[in-house]
């Protein structure tokens, strides 16, 4: 697992290069900004957006939390009660089955999927983007970049998250666990 | 918003008050978004007007709400649906049996009442997961080990309701025949325990299941006559070490003998779980590919072909992993024994010792354990093991049914169903599904189980395919006398026809007990064919 401490060895490294390769939507935004006070951000360490992801909104103050598929044990040693206590949202990098099973035990602090972007990978490093939730994190999200780097990207947009916009229930129970074969598929969430 | 059916929406809002002032007004969910937290992420009916979709969600935290909860349905007839933690995929999860029931969501009820390590048993509240129960015992270092279901995100009190199963011993993976000791709320809310529960003072209630008289604890397991708010379960004391070992045989044949010492061994309390493999099956997926369409290019081959065809993949037939729980001593020993036994028995057997481990394993060596619920230790890595897969390819399936059928313990029941099945997805005009390598489900010693998987998506068009699928499999199994011993809530009615000695004569007993019980029927109408006396379908 990666701890707190190599995250801030990735976010001090990663973050102002970031910015740099960030598309023109996100580039004036800054980190430091969050309007939202994100519990947690959980990020599959396997991955590299995933951990770009991670280490963009560490520096932007939220705890980063790795997993490595399995989200058992982030969840009932740790999650569970302080979402129960807070209730504030939690964001995430994951694969499928990492977010299906949050999606359903999420259910027991009373809190559901309002936001989730799927970033399918294929072969030639390509993503194909589709995101549902939010109109304001949707429009952004359709110009998340194709090539590596949209981890960060997702970070950015995540800052920008109003949780006083109005939600449906679009982004609520997706899909199930399954990815295609031959692709990455990646998926980027907000609990709350 | 969805109502229960006979039910105004002006009635329906005095029960949600009424609920409210029981429980509280926070744990009372109506809004669509709140409620669509309970339907069935692998409903096989996603979207249509047949999806199971609850009206609302109600959250006790103790046996007095859920007492109050009963009756209140009980005056404006309301269909209430328990769940435990809900996750039972493929068999319901958190949606009700019935479009419209009220859930009754016993998250809130989660305590672990009592864990004795000297007389090895666990009582919880329904809201108890796996893990819950799991750290409960680590935490505290005692020497006992859980039988848990893969994945472990339910709870042991859901999981036995259910029938389910693990993967240690016989004895303990039974996880309904390992309990010992409910409590339960009946439909007219009055509480009731069983077995020595039902003495004021005993103090034996998780030592001896029966008590004296009837015993009606399995009345409340796959049905609907109470909700259920205490569980006792016996556990297995730590076992010192654990000990696996494979065995090969090498002709398809060989299986009959193997099967017959395997089952002698876990007859007799040697082994858990086996786990049966075929190498030339398994090779099918890989490099014996070509071989085995050409095998079954025919249809399906002779005894003969088969074996000819055995000899020419140069691998074995068949494969077992057997499992050991004991002192080392006693585990090396039942080892060499069974080697001994299997040896004298199929000529060309061969053996390959497996892992050794010092239980319990330490906390830390825990996320390195490549198998960890037959060491008692819950995950959900089966999401991600299962998550990408050839049968995915690049369309992949939102969720899956599952039909698993018993059969009776024999390799030639295991040849057979898998040569019907076989044959049934031909007649379906499907792709060839099943070649004469089939493996069987041991989670039940004393039966196998096999059967078939369908595919569920958020597509009407495909769900249809997939339920027409699994209705002729359930219709051409039970030709054979091969039944389901669970099932989704689409298929319950369907599957539970099929147990239909004497006209029906269990199910007509069961709907008696049903009018008697609860004759508003507000518990879970229609779970497992047990329909109350006003919805009961007429019967062909």
């Amino acid at each position: 697992m990666v701890d707190r401490r190599s995250i801030l060895k990735i976010g001090a490294a990663t973050v102002a290069g970031a910015l740099v390769k960030m598309p023109v939507f996100a580039r004036n935004q800054s980190l430091t900004r969050a309007h939202v006070a994100f519990h947690r951000a959980v990020f599959d360490e396997r991955f590299a957006e995933c951990r770009e992801f991670a280490a963009e909104l560490h520096s932007a103050g939220v705890f980063p939390s790795a997993i490595r598929g399995d989200v058992a044990g982030l969840w009932y040693e740790d999650l569970r009660a302080h979402l129960r206590d807070t209730h504030l949202p939690a964001a995430g990098l994951t694969d499928r089955a990492a977010l299906f099973c949050l999606e359903e035990l999420a259910r027991d602090v009373s809190m559901r999927v309002i936001f989730r972007a799927d970033h399918l990978i294929d072969q030639n490093g390509q993503t194909k983007h589709t995101a549902v939730g939010p109109e304001s994190l949707v429009a952004i999200a359709s110009n998340l970049p194709r090539d590596a780097g949209f981890g960060r990207a997702v970070a950015v947009l995540f800052s920008q998250f109003d949780s006083n916009e109005p939600r449906d229930m679009a982004a609520q129970k997706r899909t199930g666990p399954f990815s295609p074969e031959n692709k990455t598929a990646l998926v980027s969430w907000l609990i709350a | 918003m969805v109502l229960p059916s006979n039910v105004s929406e002006a009635d329906f809002n005095a029960v949600l008050g009424e609920f409210r002032s029981a429980v509280g007004p926070s744990w009372v969910f109506s809004s669509d978004e709140d409620v669509a937290l309970y339907r069935d992420s692998y409903s096989i009916n996603w979207g249509e007007p047949e999806e199971r979709v609850a009206s609302a969600a109600v959250a006790p935290a103790k046996v007095e709400e859920v007492q109050q909860i009963v009756r209140i349905a009980n005056r404006y007839r309301i269909p209430l649906y328990p769940i435990s933690t809900g996750r039972n995929l493929t068999y319901g999860g958190s949606a009700p049996n019935m479009r419209g029931s009220v859930v009754v969501d016993l998250k809130r009820m989660n305590r672990i009442l009592e864990v004795d390590e000297k007389r090895a048993f666990a009582l919880v509240e329904p809201g108890v997961s796996y893990f819950d129960l799991y750290n409960h015992i680590r935490e505290r270092n005692l020497k006992l080990m859980l039988d848990v279901p893969d994945p472990g995100w339910g709870s042991p009190m859901g999981n036995s309701l259910d029938h389910g199963a693990g993967y240690t011993m016989a004895a303990f993976r039974d996880h309904f025949a390992s309990h010992c000791g409910m409590e339960v709320v009946t439909p007219d809310g009055e509480l009731i325990r069983t077995g020595m529960g039902a003495v004021p003072n005993a103090d034996s209630w998780q030592d001896f299941h029966y008590g004296a008289g009837p015993t009606v604890d399995g009345l409340f397991a796959q049905s609907n006559f109470g909700i259920v708010t205490k569980m006792g379960f016996w556990l297995m004391p730590m076992p010192e070490a654990f000990l696996s070992g494979s065995v090969t045989v090498p002709r398809h044949q060989d299986l009959e003998a193997l099967v017959g010492e395997v089952s002698y061994l876990e007859d007799s309390g040697l082994t858990g779980m086996p786990q049966y493999g075929s190498p030339v099956g398994q090779a099918a997926f890989g490099p014996g590919a070509a071989a085995m369409a050409s095998l079954m290019q025919n249809g399906w081959p002779s005894a003969e072909a088969i074996e000819n065809f055995v000899a020419a993949q140069k691998r074995p037939a068949w494969s077992v992993q057997l499992y050991f729980y004991g002192p080392e001593e006693t585990v090396r020993a039942t080892w060499q024994a069974a080697k001994r036994r299997i040896g004298k028995a199929i000529a060309g057997a061969t053996f390959q010792d497996g892992e050794f481990l010092t239980l319990p394993i330490p906390k830390e060596k825990e996320p390195a354990q490549s198998d960890k619920p037959r060491l008692g230790i819950p995950a959900l890595e089966v999401f991600n093991m299962v998550a990408r897969n050839a049968g995915n390819a690049n369309d992949p399936s939102d969720g899956h049914a599952d039909l698993f059928v018993t059969i009776p313990r024999k390799a030639s029941a295991l040849f057979e169903s898998a040569r019907v099945l076989y044959e049934t997805y031909k007649e379906l005009g499907l792709p060839a599904r099943g070649n004469p390598f089939p493996t069987p489900f041991t989670y039940y010693s004393r039966c196998f189980w096999t059967g078939t998987t369908v595919p569920t998506w958020r597509d009407p068009e495909k769900n249809a395919r997939s339920r027409a699928i699994f209705e002729k499999v359930i219709n051409r199994c039970a030709e054979h006398g091969w039944v389901g011993y669970r099932t989704s809530p689409a298929f319950q009615d369907l599957l539970i026809s099929k147990y239909s000695f004497n006209n029906h004569s269990l199910l007509r007993f069961q709907e008696k007990l049903k009018d008697s019980i609860d004759p508003n029927g507000i518990i879970s109408p229609g779970r497992y064919g047990i329909w109350p006396a006003s919805m009961r379908k007429s019967r062909a």
